[in-house]
């Protein structure tokens, strides 16, 4: 496929990443603070749903022998260390890697300025990779699997796993109805907690 | 579609709205087209969903313009090749924000410059200060993404998918990092 093929694939299928993003509501900044504050599970659903999905369809594609599965390398303290970093950021930014576009096209303002910190941090980490890498990309056992950890062949493993998320949803949506987790503005806003300090009266109206 | 929506045209107009007129869909109705998107990733593309990585691709170019010895950084110097994979994902995210600005506009949802949860999240409106916050997240995000060679996307929905272990460690560290962090830098939104 030619580089102009290829951009118009990626045009075309972040469009639909775009309007799935927006319509889900979880790139609203409520929605993941609210999860990693423990208290909305809209992107817990989303992010569960796609991993099954993709789980299920990634089985049939290379039970058919149609793909290579290419999974990132292990290196424990990288995985450690930037997966910790990574959370912190999007707690703070109210936002992930892919989602900051999702509130731009929307227009959050404040996301123009977690892209530009995002494009800044991902330029001080390519220059800080040669001096990382002999620190933290060294002494992981490489392409580590749940494949090769059991034993057991990836279409049987990855509809597994799928069945068991489904269940997880199955009783998370039971617990916690997606409906009365959206807000009266679909953003994940429920107003002030009753008897918040510092909170303005006008703030305690409903929203029209 | 309904014989029901045949006996009350005039509710139905005003009632029955499309698809993409919704505001929210289910988010199991979502996730099921962000999953369904591994499929032309993998056949056409051969690779899975990911977004940080074109961080890289575009901040490397900015940078050069600045110090064109960024490109003698092999890490930086592969991001910025003219491959498929590096430019699709660009492609990938500029159609996301093109996307949900479309979404937004078909159903009339419309953001205010911040969220509202940011003025009880911070204790204060100031945009001043949500902006500053805004790219001191975005910087540790990314530079986080990258040491973990992947985002909520990259390791999130495509290496949990093909069962990776990096990719399990790293999204249980990012949750773990996400929990603390919204706990104990913010307050109850």
């Amino acid at each position: 496929m030619s580089l102009f093929t290829s951009i118009l694939t990626g045009l075309a299928m972040g469009v639909v990443f775009g309007v799935a993003l927006e319509k889900a509501r979880v790139f609203e900044p409520g929605m993941i603070v609210g999860q990693m504050q423990i208290k909305n599970f809209i992107m817990l659903k989303v992010f569960l749903t796609a991993v099954a999905t993709g789980a299920v369809v990634l089985a049939a594609l290379h039970g058919f022998g149609l793909i290579k599965l290419a999974p990132k390398a292990t290196f424990y303290a990288a995985d450690i260390v930037g997966g910790l970093v990574l959370g912190i950021g999007i707690a703070l930014a109210g936002a992930c890697p892919g989602t900051v576009l999702a509130q731009i096209g929307a227009g959050y303002r404040d996301a123009i300025f977690t892209l530009v910190g995002g494009i800044a941090g991902a330029v001080a980490f390519g220059y800080a990779e040669p001096a990382l890498a002999p620190l933290l990309l060294t002494g992981g056992p490489g392409k580590l699997t749940f494949m090769d950890l059991t034993g057991v062949s990836y279409p049987v493993l990855s509809v597994g796993f799928a069945a068991v998320l489904v269940v997880v949803l199955v009783l998370l949506e039971r617990w916690r109805p997606w409906r009365a987790e959206l807000g009266a503005d679909v953003d994940g806003d429920f107003g002030p907690a009753e008897g918040a300090p510092g909170v303005p009266a006008s703030r305690l109206k409903p929203a029209e | 579609m309904t014989a029901s929506a045949h006996i009350v045209p005039a509710q139905a107009q005003v009632r029955r709205t499309g698809m993409f007129q919704q505001k929210a869909w289910s988010p199991y109705v979502a996730g099921i087209a962000i999953g369904l998107l591994q499929v032309p990733a993998f056949l056409l593309i051969s690779t899975a969903l990911g977004a940080s990585s074109s961080y890289v691709t575009v901040g490397g170019f900015i940078a050069a313009l600045v110090d064109p010895g960024v490109i003698q950084i092999d890490y930086v110097a592969k991001h910025m090749a003219a491959t498929g994979k590096n430019w699709w994902q660009v492609a990938l995210v500029t159609g996301v924000a093109l996307g949900a600005f479309l979404s937004m506009k078909l159903s009339g949802a419309h953001r205010r410059p911040i969220s509202p949860i940011w003025t009880r999240a911070l204790g204060t409106s100031s945009p001043a200060l949500r902006y500053a916050m805004a790219f001191g997240a975005g910087f540790l995000m990314l530079f986080g993404a990258r040491l973990a060679d992947g985002c909520t996307s990259g390791h999130g929905l495509s290496g949990m998918a093909q069962m990776a272990v990096s990719s399990t460690i790293a999204v249980t560290f990012m949750f773990v990092g996400g929990i603390a962090a919204a706990t104990l830098l913010l307050r109850r939104i």
